[in-house]
């Protein structure tokens, strides 16, 4: 538990005073946060509860189903290939966010740190869609694709999620990167080192959080995606998880139960990926402190 | 990484003048990392950001359904969009949107997270966890289940209320004209500060203890430190959390699509919405409306980019 | 404050061993990826365009008959087997909302499916050489077999663009429980009776009738037959569609159906907040016995099967919305909401229209409907209904008037119309909005 080691130092000395002071509020505040987080989590308890209920009494029943059964969760698996569309999701998801990191850390690098002519021209035209909702490009982009011959195919949706979520995860790096010495990268040159070696053995090891951060963003962004990916994809076979999902969502009548299985079973990975990269996340902004 | 690993090339052993030979290559050098650096992102950006952008600049000033030829039809997209009432109130939802769940999205999460680290660590990591996974889960499916929550005839919150005695506070959530934007912007608040909150612990965690430590010999209490040490420490973890909350609640869609499509009567509608809709045709009847929609969308790409204008201004001054 | 700098300290310290963990782990990952888009290179490409490759003809069929979903792939088995060059690639969307961007933006690209649903763009798209003419493909012989307005609805200067897939009629879905609570004895006839219905069933406590506004084109649906009653004319609608010669919103007959629309809203016949409403929640309002009737289409008896408590759906009956008074025929609507279109433009156009003449040959045309509980086109398979509910209502078809706006910019009337519902605005400024929203629409 690397987080709870590093918290410690602060923690343990104002635990300390607050124990011979004031034992009652750390209590008190630990039951506001209860309260808090069961309020929070209250609606996606009923989501799972949902999913273990048989389909007609998903309303008018009480809170807590009276039979509890899995069928949904195996209805869920098989009606909608969900194991297919899983792998779909987990395939597209990842080399979108490969993608996004490559670019996002080599531009966001440049702009921190190196000096070229129109740096800041090229800085803010990249931005210039970062408050573009997604909906505002859809048909021309489909038309770009096609024309290109990338229409209906998972390596087209990639391409097209790596160019539209590359600016805001440059912006990030960019951020991480200008925290960094100069003198750092100089001392490099000095000493003759290429410009690609200094980024690559230097500086990119000291980005690990701002890494870790553009890895979560991204993840959830690409995961929970659906309109390009119902757009762009045309044979279901290709089809990432989300749209499928939600295709079980009918216009007068839903099958609240497999829904709801579906979306508890997507809902896993991401928190996995969560776990892992939180350490990272956390552990890499309070490493500094600790070594101090 | 030791000075001895990597072998000197020519220029290294000449000194560093100004002006010299050697700063001339060195410059090269960066400079052509530079623009090397940058080639991945600016070619996708091209070819699947800027062209499309130029496309549709050119569609803004015709009149297209999608099949067929496009009319040309000069600035008529431009001049009906002063005077379509269903903009400008997208222009006001978008703005109200955006400013209110910044500013809750800032301060709650900050509050908890200030909070977090006052409690014992295993707790925290607990309820940090929890706090969390409302974040990880798709707009689409927040959207479907805060639409039930909200119904007002089987949804549990009225149900909750009237059974408590408070039926009077019972409404309808959605379809009411001046709660509905509210009742969205709580569901965006409940998704978001998981995610917020984190940022601003770790960013919270990152702060040096000897500052505390420093402060504490000075005499200064617990409050004086958060607000002296922690609060300034936070300055640049929480310029982050406000752009992000900025940028995404410019560009909000899926949550307010799912639960109210923009209704009752684009009392909800926003940039995203209406855009979604004039592209395929949901709210301005069967046909989609191709220019117009490309012409709005222009406005709102030059509004937000003077706002990443702004934005990125204010932290060059910031910096410095 | 000068920002204390945790990286400087930390550069040697960081571990090496994450640096290979976190590697090894984005190697597999991209690893297991390229592995996966080999496999999937093989499924994803070639699907999209429909060629054939080496004489198998693929025929995609997308619409958002999800009713059909369990159903359908069995259908498409057996013909695959009796038409081995043929492969039928089927996408059920959940709802138009997702269906119809996917539908514009191959429109868009020129690329249509075979078989789709073309919602309430089928006359458009005919004009437009999108959607082939079936009148000429299928032979009057086959249409013949269809009820009257399932063809009309789709037809203009003598060109049909679609056929119907699922008849629909709308009526009251009612609670008799509720109604003897309330005391209301027997169907209402006519709206004053539905209105004094209306007031006893509100006074215990119960919604009396829950509708759908939203999307507000479920509006239309109550609304759009009111008008005919009004003029007694079923083709009256059909001109105004079209935005025909002379007529237009601020008629004096569409003025008079939404003052009738108003005075209905305005007794408290509905639930509060109907324009808030979806499909789904107005349904579930019925069958948790919180309103005493339900408009809705005849898709209605499908979906209370599976979503309604047993002992209810054993209870519920349906009677015919009521008429402008005592005598006068009632005008239910009638058209079909669920069509399909043929692409003009596809290679594979023959195909298609092979797997659409199997689909709705006899014996698998009235299966799929009869097993999906739907109100079938043709009158051969009217007359083998299995429902009750469904027969009841297929019977009603003989007065039947239009409700679904195919003229371009029609369904933009809409909104206005959700006014009436909020009681945000009076009847003639209500025609006006809708005159100049159908206008502005189109275009």
């Amino acid at each position: 538990m690397t987080t709870t080691q590093s918290t410690a130092p602060f923690d343990r000395a104002s635990a300390r005073r607050r124990r011979r002071r004031f034992p009652v509020a750390k209590s008190f505040i630990s039951v506001i946060l209860v309260a808090i987080a069961a309020l929070m989590i209250f609606p996606l308890v009923w989501l799972v509860l949902t999913s273990l209920r048989p389909r007609n009494t998903v309303f008018g029943g009480s809170f807590f189903p009276t039979s509890i059964t899995f069928d949904a969760y195996s209805t869920a698996w098989t009606s909608t290939n969900f194991g297919l569309h899983f792998f779909n999701s987990l395939w597209i998801t990842s080399a979108t966010v490969i993608g996004v990191v490559v670019s996002a850390a080599l531009a966001g690098y440049a702009f921190a740190k190196l000096r070229f002519p129109f740096k800041n021209v090229i800085y803010v035209i990249l931005l210039v869609t970062l408050m573009m909702p997604s909906t505002s490009l859809i048909i021309p982009l489909y038309l770009q694709l096609k024309s290109i011959g990338l229409l209906n195919t998972q390596a087209g949706l990639v391409v097209l999620y790596i160019s539209s979520s590359s600016p805001f995860a440059m912006f990030l790096m960019r951020a991480f990167f200008e925290i960094l010495p100069i003198e750092l990268i100089q001392a490099a040159r000095i000493d003759g080192a290429g410009e690609f070696t200094i980024f690559w053995r230097v500086v990119l090891p000291l980005a690990r959080p701002g890494i870790a951060t553009v890895i979560i963003f991204q993840f959830l962004g690409t995961w929970n995606e659906f309109i390009y990916a119902n757009t762009v994809l045309q044979s279901t076979d290709a089809l990432p998880l989300q749209p499928v999902l939600f295709g079980l969502l009918g216009q007068y009548q839903t099958d609240w139960p497999t829904l709801t299985a579906g979306l508890t079973m997507s809902i896993v990975p991401v928190v996995l990926v969560y776990v892992w990269m939180q350490r990272q996340f956390v552990a890499g902004m309070t490493l500094g402190a600790v070594k101090n | 990484m030791s000075r001895n690993s990597i072998p000197a090339p020519p220029w290294a052993r000449v000194s560093m003048r100004p002006g010299g030979q050697s700063v001339w290559k060195l410059q090269r050098s960066e400079r052509l990392a530079g623009y090397g650096f940058l080639l991945p992102i600016t070619v996708l950006f091209a070819v699947f950001v800027g062209w499309p952008i130029l496309f549709a600049m050119y569609l803004s000033f015709t009149r297209w359904s999608g099949f067929g030829a496009p009319n040309f039809t000069g600035f008529a997209n431009y001049t009906r969009m002063l005077n379509d009432p269903v903009a400008a109130g997208a222009f006001v939802n978008t703005i109200v949107f955006a400013l209110v769940t910044t500013i809750i999205q800032t301060a709650i999460p900050l509050v908890i997270a200030v909070l977090l680290s006052a409690v014992w660590a295993g707790l925290g990591v607990v309820i940090r966890t929890i706090l969390f996974i409302p974040g990880i889960v798709s707009f689409v499916v927040s959207g479907v289940l805060w639409k039930l929550i909200y119904d007002p005839n089987l949804g549990t919150l009225n149900t909750t209320l009237k059974s408590l005695g408070l039926g009077d506070l019972a409404q309808h959530w959605l379809s009411n004209p001046h709660l509905v934007l509210p009742s969205i912007i709580v569901v965006s608040v409940w998704a978001a500060t998981g995610m917020n909150m984190l940022i601003f612990f770790a960013g919270i965690q990152g702060v040096d203890p000897t500052y505390y430590e420093a402060a504490e010999v000075d005499g200064a209490n617990r409050w004086q430190q958060f607000w002296y040490v922690t609060v300034p420490g936070l300055r640049v973890v929480t310029a982050i959390v406000i752009s992000l909350n900025l940028m995404n609640g410019f560009k909000v869609f899926d949550i307010i699509y799912v639960m109210t499509g923009g209704g009752p009567s684009h009392q909800s509608e926003v940039f995203g919405t209406y855009l979604y809709g004039l592209a395929f045709g949901s709210t301005s009847g069967s046909i989609p409306q191709l220019g117009y929609g490309s012409a709005f969308s222009v406005v709102v790409m030059l509004l937000g980019g003077v706002a990443v204008l702004v934005q990125v201004i204010l932290s060059k001054r910031a910096n410095r | 404050m000068h920002s204390n700098n945790p990286f400087q300290r930390g550069s040697s310290f960081v571990s090496s061993e994450f640096d290979r963990r976190k590697l090894l782990k984005l190697g597999a990952t991209v690893a297991a990826g390229a592995a996966a888009s080999g496999v999937l290179a093989a499924c994803s490409s070639g699907g999209g365009s429909g060629s054939s490759s080496g004489g198998t003809a693929t025929v995609r069929i997308w619409s958002w008959y999800t009713e059909m979903k369990d159903t359908l792939p069995a259908v498409i088995t057996d013909f695959e087997a009796k038409n081995p060059n043929i492969k039928i690639d089927s996408r059920i969307f959940g709802t138009p909302d997702q269906y119809l961007p996917a539908l514009t933006a191959a429109v868009s690209g020129g690329d249509v499916p075979e078989i789709f649903a073309p919602h309430v763009r089928a006359i458009t798209y005919g004009e437009q050489g999108i959607s082939a003419d079936l009148e000429k493909e299928l032979g009057s012989s086959f249409l013949q077999n269809f009820f009257p307005p399932t063809n009309q609805e789709y037809t203009k200067d003598g060109k049909q663009y679609a056929v119907g897939w699922e008849a629909q009629t709308f009526g009251l879905f009612y609670n008799p429980d509720i109604f003897k609570q309330a005391g209301v004895n027997g169907e209402p006839e006519t709206w004053d009776d539905l209105i004094a219905a209306a007031a006893k069933i509100n006074a215990v406590g119960k919604a009396s009738v829950s509708i759908s506004c939203n999307p507000t084109t479920s509006a239309l649906d109550f609304f759009l037959p009111l008008i005919t009653q009004v003029a007694d004319d079923p083709t009256y609608y059909l001109k105004l569609d079209q935005l025909q010669e002379g007529y237009t919103y601020t008629d004096k007959l569409v003025v008079q159906a939404l003052e009738l629309n108003d005075r209905i809203v305005k007794a408290k016949v509905f639930q509060p907040g109907t324009t808030g409403t979806s499909g789904d929640q107005a349904q579930q309002l019925f069958y948790t016995e919180g309103a005493a009737m339900f408009f809705a289409g005849s898709w209605t008896p499908s979906g209370l099967i599976t979503n309604a408590p047993a002992a209810f759906v054993k209870k519920y009956k349906v009677m015919k919305t009521p008429a402008i008074k005592s005598g006068a025929r009632h005008w239910t609507a009638d058209q079909a909401g669920a069509g399909f279109a043929v692409s003009e433009t596809s290679k594979n156009k023959d195909a298609a229209l092979t797997f659409l003449k199997y689909l709705y040959s006899d014996a698998v045309y009235s299966d799929l409907m009869n097993k999906s509980n739907s109100m079938p086109s043709t009158q051969s398979a009217a007359e083998k209904i299995t429902n009750p509910m469904l027969k009841l209502m297929t019977s009603w078809l003989p007065d039947g008037c239009p409700h679904i706006p195919f003229g371009a910019g029609s369904s933009a009337a809409g909104d206005p119309l959700g006014k009436i519902f909020d009681q945000s605005a009076s009847p003639a400024t209500v025609a006006q909005g809708m005159q100049a929203a159908v206008l502005n629409a189109k275009g």
